[in-house]
């Protein structure tokens, strides 16, 4: 029996020398394979039969040809737990992200969002959809073209399905929509009807967020939603925990290789997008690889070094990489800020603090920061200036500039800098220093505040230490604390009761980006009190500011469809957010942070690279950058 | 006393040891009465100005003036605006674009540059030309830009009223300043870091921090390791068995995985430089502890401990009075060993992000800590690190230093 078993290990080590050989350096694969196999021979001896008859993969690394393999980084921080598009705890962020810029390699969506020109393109849907007149229902078709992996067409029975399920399992998708979805149904093989919840007028709660579900929502196969139900039984836990290794796709990747140490996907050459009612080719990299860096400086070496072909994370100082350097690295713009700004990292006050109840504090503060430090430092100048985008609630792509007048909010616009001002404001408000310690009182209580934001993150700690800075130059005490990230958050998201008094009076946290809902979403998540009394609160107004006729206005803006109105309730929304300031932004963030080398691919999105409609730089797989895939050549063909 | 003390100065290696620590002892008291600023002051706005003197360049427009006939100005001038690099890339794209190799003479500026203004035309598309390649040829064709102009530039001031420019002044080629009568500069010895923090002013802040901390957690470690293991060894049975056992745990929980587990757990609110030197002192007591022990073993059955004792002496009195002077050779190496690696232990419990708050003081941890978050090592930013990365070599190596010394003067087996 021994012998057999030994025998037959010898032959499987044979084997895989033998065809490790073939393949093109992949000494390290043979040492992989003999110890599994070493392991199995204690155990059991039907799995070294196993072992045998798999062809012994060639997915290390170094055997991915070269000129076929985009590498990425920056978007996957530890091994993937799963391929099931209808749980949010994949850790699978090369496939799986549904969000204003869904991820579309592996699962698709039937519109893409275009964050450049605010346009939704059609990808499993067959031109434009149509609202009715009542703008309660949404339809559109689905290309006939739009295949699963199995070869099965894509119907309008598997979107109604995929709703379906996410409501009976309340799913996060179907728990974020629910409110606002009321059902949506197959009429035909071809033809998808989205009805919008209603409210006590008949009118729907909120159009916007009915439409952004069709380019935010991954459209995912029925047949294969059954086979999931049989095998969880029904369980809601059970479903979402699957791994789903089975799973059917419709999109260009799908799984190749994984483990701790990369994420590797393979074009499928039979994806139906080849037809010519959609991309009409393959994209050009068969395969997608991400290698998992311990982290930034890791990623940002690779990057240097050309083993990152597209890099999706924090590159200090980027441009030394080619000024300095010469590397064959861009970005999307040449130079500063580099990248397009989608969201606005903001600095809340705690509305509660003795003294920054008083806007004439707010404003101090806000307006004695120093804005140009921290966008050249923290930011490393990859973030457009207050002067290119005046400060508002907009982001500074020129689609969301355009939709307030700028001329009527021009004096409450700062650029940050203005001591002498900030002292003015204080001082006319009567808040001044009484007793001579150089602080200034309100009621009688010095002026002192912590600003505070996670510890570790690097760039919200700098910016920080500018704000704080600020307040030492207006008598105001501001001294800096970074809690860990586990306790920040919690303190921070509990909006049903008042944040503590100490520790926490001027906090960091984020803004949405750009997506079919903005600049809407990103308002309502800054202003809205709807969010106060939420005991986990992740949306926004974490400094629980209410004013009923800010959210009287941003009530009124989804079932809107007057340009001009819109224009007014907008302006009238910049308008009382800088005179009441209960945030201020801090610095403007791209949607990614997009770089590339050029060592062995090129035609990347850029600038003015030409493309009609434009490509964004969200690293060639989210939203309609995804076009980009399509672009790309070799420098060496 | 002035005995043992010539000894120990008679010892090479602890000479050597003592001037560094010295010296370090010394810039580190003297440079902050001479530079006032706080080391925490964010001056530059950009990250990582390299080492050098910053003369303010509007200052320099209205200080005298010199004329000086330089023969060489012109090349180098030439020479820091086009390199040697940048011809050949010029050549390299006027190829691309069809010009034929011959025609292109690299050495004849005034030629090249003509060539190239003819020619040059950003939207040209050249085959196999990256992104990046055609970045660089933009940001080299505004570079060009009166590359070979004799004249001088005009200074000029806007009209308040009108915004039109009123030319106030002319700079020539050949006109210098001279440097100490520029009304404003600054020597950034060391450039600046992330924040734009003067990185020396801070590295002599950072310097002096983490020696306190080192002596605060060097002398309670000692403190700690002293009191127990004379206790221990002195003592004996019961109490000798618990502080044994006691002091066995610990040997085997490595004391750095303790200390990160404690900083972490006291939250960033309360790390101080202090509270982290006591938490550093408080895991680092164990082997001066054993080894003290063991000292006091064989030191109780003296026969002057004997005597002591008959003599009806306190516990306390025999200890300090018979047993202490025979270690204290060896605590005081102890101690010197314990403030060295406890500076050591501060470097990477920073560089791990569980140091004292950024806002209170510069640590040498902390400021390493940051260049690597602000990638300063990829990007060549070697005055964000190194000085740190010396300063601590430089503590620590001389404090062994003067370890070694003592203990060629204490250690009869290795006295010459």
């Amino acid at each position: 029996m021994r012998k057999v078993v030994f025998s037959l290990v010898g032959v499987t080590m044979v084997l895989s020398l033998v065809l490790s050989a073939c393949a093109p350096a992949a000494t390290p694969q043979v040492v992989v394979q003999t110890q599994v196999v070493k392991e199995t021979q204690i155990v059991k001896e039907t799995e070294i039969v196993e072992v045998m008859a798999t062809p012994v993969p060639v997915e290390d690394s170094e055997s991915l040809p070269r000129n076929e393999t985009l590498y990425f980084n920056g978007q996957q921080w530890g091994p993937v737990v799963g391929w099931n598009p209808y749980s949010n705890s994949n850790n699978n962020a090369l496939t799986i992200a549904q969000q204003d810029n869904s991820r579309v390699t592996m699962f698709e969506t039937p519109y893409l969002y275009n964050m450049l020109d605010g346009q939704m393109y059609p990808l499993l849907a067959d031109g434009p959809f149509t609202w009715n007149d009542a703008r309660t229902e949404l339809t559109f078709k689905l290309k006939p073209a739009a295949k699963w992996s199995d070869g099965t067409p894509v119907t309008a029975e598997d979107v109604a399905y995929t709703w379906a399920t996410h409501i009976k399992y309340n799913t996060p998708t179907g728990a974020a929509n629910k409110d606002y979805v009321e059902d949506i149904q197959a009429v035909d093989a071809q033809t998808v009807v989205i009805k919008a919840k209603l409210d006590a007028d008949g009118k729907a709660v909120n159009p916007l967020l009915v439409a952004a579900y069709v380019s935010t929502n991954y459209v995912i196969q029925k047949a294969w939603t059954q086979t999931l139900e049989d095998r969880s039984g029904g369980d809601a836990t059970k479903l979402l925990a699957d791994p789903a290794e089975d799973v059917v796709y419709s999109g260009p990747y799908h799984k190749f290789f994984t483990d701790d140490t990369k994420v590797v996907l393979i074009r499928d050459d039979n994806y139906w997008g080849q037809d010519a009612s959609m991309w009409g080719k393959l994209p050009a990299p068969k395969y997608l690889a991400h290698t998992i860096f311990k982290d930034n400086a890791a990623g940002s070496l690779a990057l240097a070094k050309g083993e990152v072909d597209v890099s999706q994370q924090f590159n200090s100082n980027i441009q030394l990489l080619w000024l300095n350097y010469g590397l064959p690295i861009s970005t999307y713009l040449p130079e500063a800020p580099y990248g397009i700004g989608a969201s606005l990292p903001t600095a809340f006050y705690n509305l509660n603090s003795p003294g920054l109840d008083q806007v004439a504090v707010r404003k101090a503060i806000a307006i004695a920061v120093d804005y140009p430090t921290i966008i050249a430092n923290a930011m490393t100048n990859q973030s457009a200036t207050f002067e290119q985008a005046p400060r508002s609630l907009m982001n500074p792509t020129p689609g969301e500039q355009a939709l307030y007048d700028r001329e009527a909010v021009k004096d409450l616009q700062w650029v940050g800098n203005d001591i002498e001002g900030a002292k003015q404001l204080l001082d006319e408000a009567g808040i001044v220093d009484t007793d001579g310690d150089g602080w200034r009182e309100y009621n009688g209580q010095k002026l002192s505040y912590v600003a505070t934001c996670p510890n570790g993150w690097s760039d919200w700690q700098a910016a920080i230490e500018v704000v704080a800075a600020a307040g030492k130059k207006i008598g105001i005490e501001i001294t800096t604390n970074y809690p860990e990230w586990s306790v920040y958050q919690t303190v921070v998201t509990k909006s049903d009761a008042p944040l503590p008094t100490e520790g926490y009076d001027i906090f960091m946290m984020w803004s949405d980006g750009a997506g079919p809902t903005q600049p809407w979403g990103r308002i309502r998540k800054l202003l809205s009190s709807e969010f106060i009394g939420m005991a986990s609160n992740w949306n926004g107004n974490w400094g629980q500011y209410s004013n009923p006729a800010v959210d009287e206005l941003i009530k009124s803006i989804p079932t809107e469809t007057d340009p001009a109105k819109l224009k007014a309730t907008y302006t009238e929304l910049v308008k009382a957010y800088l005179t009441d300031v209960p945030s201020f932004t801090l610095m403007y963030r791209p949607q990614s942070f997009h770089a590339v080398n050029e060592t062995v691919w090129t035609n990347f999105p850029h600038g003015e690279d030409g493309t009609n409609p434009p490509v964004p730089p969200l690293d060639l797989t989210d939203g309609w950058s995804i076009a980009g895939l399509y672009n790309l050549t070799l420098v060496n063909p | 006393m002035q005995h043992t003390l010539r000894q120990i100065f008679r010892s090479g290696k602890f000479v050597v040891g003592f001037s560094i620590f010295a010296a370090i002892l010394l810039i580190v008291t003297i440079y902050p009465l001479l530079v006032r600023e706080s080391p925490l002051t964010i001056i530059g706005q950009g990250t990582f100005f390299p080492p050098g003197i910053y003369v303010s360049v509007y200052d320099s427009l209205t200080s005298p003036r010199y004329t000086l006939q330089l023969d060489d100005a012109a090349a180098k001038r030439l020479a820091s605006r086009l390199s040697d690099d940048d011809r050949l890339a010029m050549k390299e794209w006027l190829v691309g674009a069809g010009l034929l190799e011959s025609e292109i003479d690299t050495t004849d500026t005034a030629r090249l540059l003509g060539l190239w203004e003819a020619t040059y035309d950003p939207a040209k598309r050249i085959p196999g030309l990256t992104n990046a390649k055609r970045n660089y040829y933009v940001r080299l064709d505004a570079s060009l830009d009166g590359l070979l102009a004799t004249e001088g530039l005009s200074l000029a001031t806007k009209d308040p009223q009108t915004g039109a420019l009123i030319e106030t002044g002319q700079v020539a080629q050949t006109d210098y300043a001279n440097v100490s009568q520029v009304a404003n500069l600054r020597v950034l010895a060391l450039g600046t870091d992330n924040f734009g923090r003067d990185v020396l002013t801070e590295l002599v802040t950072a310097t002096g921090v983490s020696l306190q901390i080192g002596i605060v957690a060097g002398l309670v470690a000692t403190l700690i390791g002293l009191t127990l293991g004379l206790l221990a060894g002195y003592v004996g049975g019961l109490v000798d068995d618990v502080i044994t056992f006691v002091t066995n745990l610990f040997i085997v929980i490595p004391s750095f995985v303790l200390l990160i587990l404690i900083s972490f757990s006291i939250g960033q609110e309360q790390r101080g430089a202090f509270t982290i030197a006591v938490v550093i002192g408080l895991t680092g007591w164990v082997w001066t502890a054993r080894a003290v022990r063991a000292q006091v073993i064989s030191l109780r059955n003296r026969d002057h401990v004997n005597l002591s004792k008959l003599s009806g002496h306190s516990i306390f009195r025999i200890i300090v009075a018979d047993i202490l002077p025979y270690i204290a050779s060896y605590v005081v190496m102890a101690l010197i060993l314990q403030i060295s690696s406890a500076i050591l232990a501060e470097a990477g419990l920073s560089i791990l992000g569980l140091g004292p708050r950024t806002t209170d003081v510069p640590t040498l941890g902390q400021m390493m800590n940051w260049a690597f978050i602000y990638q300063a090592y990829i990007l060549g930013k070697w005055w964000a690190y190194l000085p740190a990365l010396a300063a601590i070599a430089l503590v620590s190596f001389s404090m062994n230093l003067m370890n070694t010394g003592l203990d060629q003067v204490f250690n009869p087996a290795l006295r010459e």
